[in-house]
């Protein structure tokens, strides 16, 4: 299942030590929940980008709520992957 | 979670910011210097905590006993260079005596078109580089800044010059660096200020005029991920009308080694830090970090 992939993606790529059956899909990524920050999110993008062979960018008005939980970012990737 | 020292630390001198911006703009920046020095009188009398704060500062950097006249000079710079801001941003660089020095090092970087971050710090002006956009106009900067100051800033900013608002890239958001990553990918220059830590930033601990001293980790991440070359940037007032601006190559860019990364980020942390230093004791009173800047439980102040 994508979910449980993005959050292996999450913890592999952020050294994170949690486990990936840990995170609530529902719970928010950043500032709460998980506790990631830009910076986190950046590197998060690069490894999005690398694994599934598209781009975040900064003008998505939805930014927000892709961010907004390992469920949303799933559901995000699954509609723009090329790979 | 909070920005505490945005907040607090800074409510003296943003009273002060605010007074001399107001007086300035009405009447003048002769009337506005003239006026700076029983403005700084009155504030360096009347707030004990910034009096402290300049104290405990000078104490560390200068050989002599530190007395009023000190803080006075201290306090004064600082007042000095927030009226020239407003001529810096309302694009009157021509009023002021610019010495460059190592501005190739900076177009060099820029010359393949592939972006670079300037690294400056609160030693002296960072509203200098508004200089740079006068004599390279192709050159575009951006600054990554927090929200709540992007915000109190924006609203002087716009009166003088509304270009300049669309300069800034605030932090904080979870998607801040991808328009970082956007920049840097148009070749554009993102201007960040290094030496100020929020409390929920990633920290390295460095040596800092010999003591132990937390910096922001994310300037150094954030190039290390983008592997982008980084310059560093002092504005240093000399007094009057007088500036000098330094540009140093710190990296062309380095990769972010997965095992090492933290001692990385702290091997260059520590060499911004030691430039910086270098400058400080060079020019100790343009030091704008009106508090506890070597508080071991954070950075926070009192």
């Amino acid at each position: 299942m994508l979910e449980n992939e993005v959050a292996t993606l999450i913890i592999e790529t952020l050294n994170l030590r949690v486990d990936p059956s840990s995170i609530d899909p529902q719970a928010p990524l950043f500032t709460e929940g998980l506790g990631l920050d830009s910076i986190d999110a950046l590197e998060l993008a690069m490894s999005i980008s690398k694994k599934y062979g598209f781009q975040l960018r900064s003008n998505d008005e939805n930014n927000a709520n892709i961010f907004a939980s390992l469920s949303s970012l799933s559901k995000h990737i699954e509609s723009c992957r090329t790979t | 979670m909070s920005r505490h020292w945005l907040k607090q630390s800074e409510r003296g001198s943003l009273f002060l910011i605010r007074l001399i911006t107001r007086i300035t703009l009405l009447l003048g920046r002769p009337a506005g210097r003239l006026l700076l020095y029983p403005i700084t009188l009155y504030f360096v009398l009347f707030s004990r905590k910034a009096r402290n704060a300049s104290r405990n500062y000078l104490k560390r950097v200068l050989p002599q006993p530190i007395g009023l006249r000190h803080i006075f000079r201290h306090y004064h710079t600082f007042a000095a260079t927030i009226l020239d801001r407003i001529y810096l941003l309302s694009g009157r660089q021509d009023y002021f005596n610019i010495d460059i020095r190592g501005e190739t090092r900076l177009l060099e970087q820029l010359k393949d078109g592939r972006g670079c971050m300037l690294l400056g710090s609160h030693l002296g002006s960072f509203e200098l580089l508004r200089s740079l956009a006068a004599t390279h106009p192709d050159i575009s900067v951006k600054a990554l800044m927090y929200e709540e100051n992007a915000e109190k800033i924006n609203q002087v900013i716009q009166a003088l010059n509304p270009e300049i608002a669309d300069m800034i890239i605030p932090i904080g958001r979870p998607d801040s660096l991808f328009e970082v990553q956007e920049a840097v990918e148009r070749g554009e220059v993102i201007g960040i200020l290094g030496d100020r830590i929020a409390l929920d930033d990633k920290q390295v601990k460095v040596r800092f005029f010999d003591q132990t001293c937390r910096f922001p980790a994310g300037p150094m991440l954030i190039a290390g991920l983008l592997k982008i070359p980084v310059v560093l940037f002092f504005g240093i007032h000399q007094g009057g009308r007088d500036y000098t601006i330094h540009f140093e190559l710190l990296t062309e860019g380095f990769h972010l080694d997965r095992e090492e990364r933290w001692q990385q980020i702290t091997e260059w942390t520590q060499r911004y830090a030691n430039r910086l230093e270098h400058h400080t004791r060079q020019a100790p009173y343009n030091w704008f970090n009106f508090y506890d800047f070597w508080d071991e439980t954070g950075n926070t102040p009192k």
